[in-house]
């Protein structure tokens, strides 16, 4: 049902090729989406709508192709199309595996992820985020609708990048997508900027852990008709946080909005806390947002911190939740109380890191050395099961330094491809970290 | 089935209601009837794939006929995922303002839920009403969720009422859809059920212009100008 190019039609591009179309693929609120072959191989060829089709459209996508995607989650512009038959112009790009699926797959639960792989997307999420802002650019419209994810691994990609400006340029019209804007942009009081893609990641990353949105609690539920007046006052004129301790006037309710209730109850404080910053203070006051350096080592810490019950459900480590009771609090799946599991707890300079560690917890760089990026390469330590006694847990060094520890008074050394048992108590030396070992 | 991995459900979602009201009078006859019910058929699978994209919505279809009075086409609000179009005959005059009427009754509170999205209502007429089409109006904006409905008005031919059009449709934003051949029909028959749709429920990315509709209309799909073989 595509209506601007014709399938088999052949378009030029800037860089002195040309693409064919070779099938259509959907359309969105500035354009349609083709598949098109380049070269031999197979890309995605994007054409505006006429009144899309702008001079600015085509100067920013002639910038964007000069400098290039922040890392390689982004589908970013390879070249500009046109044709002498066609109005306007259109742009191609790297054509989305089929393995990534659309995030409404997963909002309405017909992918299901397990936290770790849902960890790991929105890690990979605020870190792209991050990469783009560290460039001095802004993407103006975090929304559902433009990325991708792998379920297996927790990949993502990002499309639509053709919005990517220069943070703060004013040329370019897209303001973003109702229920992920920033307030101050729903009240047309400020243009995009990284500003208020950091409240939109936050929006995002609240859906993502929440399947429900942070400023839909009472007061959407006491709407009527959900139209664009009632956003504008739920998102821009009237909002306010489901969970603002200081005013429990819009609390979700119960019955209806349920997902935020579940959620809130198994999510440790600190990552809770993010959320509360974000809501109440970074509500409307751009200073208070939260930094995407901050999201990021925060949702590893998340990730570090699942506790994977008898039953096989992923549930977390509260620590402010276990000082205070005393005890860890039922599993959410099987309602058993859940059992500690052995932790790492890593010195670092500024800081100490807890890992809880199950069956397939995987260590990385950021972890056992200091000033590392927070990010999820290649391991550099696994928790492995004894090859002989299925009952004993080791962690295995996949790195190629060597760890020592001490054990009845004897340094013994574990060198890349050994194990060491996972016996409360030792102490191990990562070289640039130390890390105990507590049961 | 999918074993849960998290707990909760999906994300709770709103009704979307989405009524064809169609024109069934004698001046439909022949191609004009027949080319409606291939637009519509034609668009389902379109529809159904907007809606499954659409997180915020439960789209629930229905469709109303009118020629010599009104009758509801598909009574039942269907989920979109099991809507069938059954085709259209021609019969009679052009009662739309019974058919307004009828669509009026299914938009009090009840049978409509307390909570929801605006509806979407699709006139789709070659000609000009042949009853009482004001008080059938009326009784429809006096409604809240009338009032609140998206109307679309697409006109077949030359001959529709456009005043009448313009008067259902209720809002200058929205010129009323002027489809001269069966190529135009459907590129707007598209339009409503996929971009109106999706705007009355997750608006997609927004430009910075200021609109006074209660719903971010998307652009209305061009169309190219036409040789006179096209025209009816």
């Amino acid at each position: 049902m595509n209506q601007l190019l014709k399938i088999k039609k052949t378009v030029a591009l800037d860089n002195g090729s040309s693409c064919r179309v070779l099938g259509y693929l959907g359309s969105g609120g500035q354009g349609e989406v083709y598949h098109a072959d380049w070269q031999g191989m197979d890309v995605a060829l994007k054409w505006y709508y006429p009144q899309q089709a702008t001079p600015e459209q085509h100067n920013a996508l002639k910038y964007l192709i000069k400098i290039g995607p922040p890392n390689g989650n982004f589908l970013f512009p390879l070249a500009v199309a046109s044709s002498d038959e066609i109005t306007g112009f259109g742009y191609i790009m790297p054509l989305r595996p089929k393995n990534y699926k659309n995030i409404s797959d997963l909002i309405k639960r017909r992918i299901e992820l397990s936290f770790k792989q849902l960890l790991t997307a929105t890690v990979e999420l605020t870190d792209s985020f991050l990469q783009l802002h560290a460039k001095g650019l802004c993407y103006r419209d975090i929304s559902f609708g433009n990325f991708f994810i792998e379920p297996d691994t927790g990949g993502i990609l990002i499309c639509d990048n053709d919005n990517v400006t220069i943070n703060g340029d004013k040329t370019t019209g897209v303001i973003g997508t109702p229920r992920f804007m920033a307030p101050e942009i729903v009240r047309r009081e400020a243009n995009p900027d990284n500003d208020s893609d950091l409240f939109s990641l936050a929006v995002l990353l609240f859906y993502l852990l929440f399947l429900h949105h942070p400023l839909e609690g009472k007061r959407e539920a006491d709407i009527k008709c959900f139209d664009l007046p009632a956003m504008n006052k739920l998102y821009g004129f009237d909002p306010l946080f489901i969970f603002d301790g200081n005013d429990n006037s819009n609390y979700p309710v119960q019955g209806y909005q349920d997902n935020a209730l579940i959620y809130w109850a198994i999510y440790p404080h600190f990552i809770k806390q993010l959320f509360i910053q974000s809501f109440t203070k970074g509500l409307n006051n751009i200073h208070g947002r939260v930094r995407g350096s901050e999201w990021r080592q925060q949702l590893l810490r998340l990730k570090d911190s699942i506790i994977e019950c008898a039953c096989g459900a992923e549930n977390f480590l509260d620590e402010t939740q276990l000082q205070q009771a005393g005890q860890l609090q039922p599993c959410w799946s099987c309602q058993q109380r859940l059992q500690l599991p052995p932790r790492l707890a890593i010195k670092h300079p500024t800081q100490q890191m807890v890992v809880v560690l199950n069956r397939d917890t995987q260590l990385y760089p950021y972890h056992l050395y200091t000033n590392r990026k927070n990010e999820l390469t290649a391991a550099v330590a696994q928790v492995v099961q004894h090859p002989q006694k299925p009952n004993v847990w080791g962690l295995k060094n996949l790195s190629p330094d060597t760890w020592t520890f001490a054990e009845n008074g004897q340094i013994k050394s574990v060198v890349q491809g050994q194990s060491v048992s996972l016996s409360a108590g030792i102490t191990l030396n990562f070289g640039q970290t130390q890390a105990e070992i507590c049961a | 089935m999918i074993i849960k991995k998290r707990p909760g459900g999906e994300l709770a979602t709103r009704p979307l209601h989405f009524i064809w009201i169609a024109d069934c009078s004698y001046s439909m006859q022949g191609e004009k009837i027949e080319q409606l019910n291939f637009a519509i058929k034609n668009v389902i699978p379109e529809m159904q794939k907007v809606a499954a994209e659409n997180v915020n919505a439960e789209v629930l279809v229905r469709a109303v006929k009118f020629s010599d009075g009104a009758q509801w086409h598909v009574a039942q609000p269907t989920k979109v995922d099991d809507f069938e179009w059954q085709n259209l005959s021609v019969n009679g005059m052009t009662d739309m303002g019974a058919a307004l009427h009828l669509v009026a009754d299914q938009l009090k509170m009840p049978p409509m839920s307390e909570r929801g999205l605006p509806p979407v209502l699709v006139l789709i007429s070659d000609g000009q009403p042949t009853d009482d089409f004001t008080s059938g109006l009326n009784a429809l904006i006096q409604l809240p969720w009338g009032k609140k409905a998206v109307r679309v008005g697409i006109a077949i031919g030359d001959d529709a009422d456009t005043e009448v059009m313009e008067q259902f449709i209720g809002n200058k934003e929205l010129p009323v859809l002027q489809a001269r051949n069966s190529e135009e029909l459907t590129k707007y028959i598209r339009w409503v059920s996929t971009a109106v749709l999706q705007a009355a429920s997750a608006p997609p990315s927004q430009v910075n212009d200021a609109t006074r509709s209660n719903v971010p209309l998307p652009a209305v799909p061009t169309v190219a100008p036409i040789s006179s073989a096209d025209v009816w």
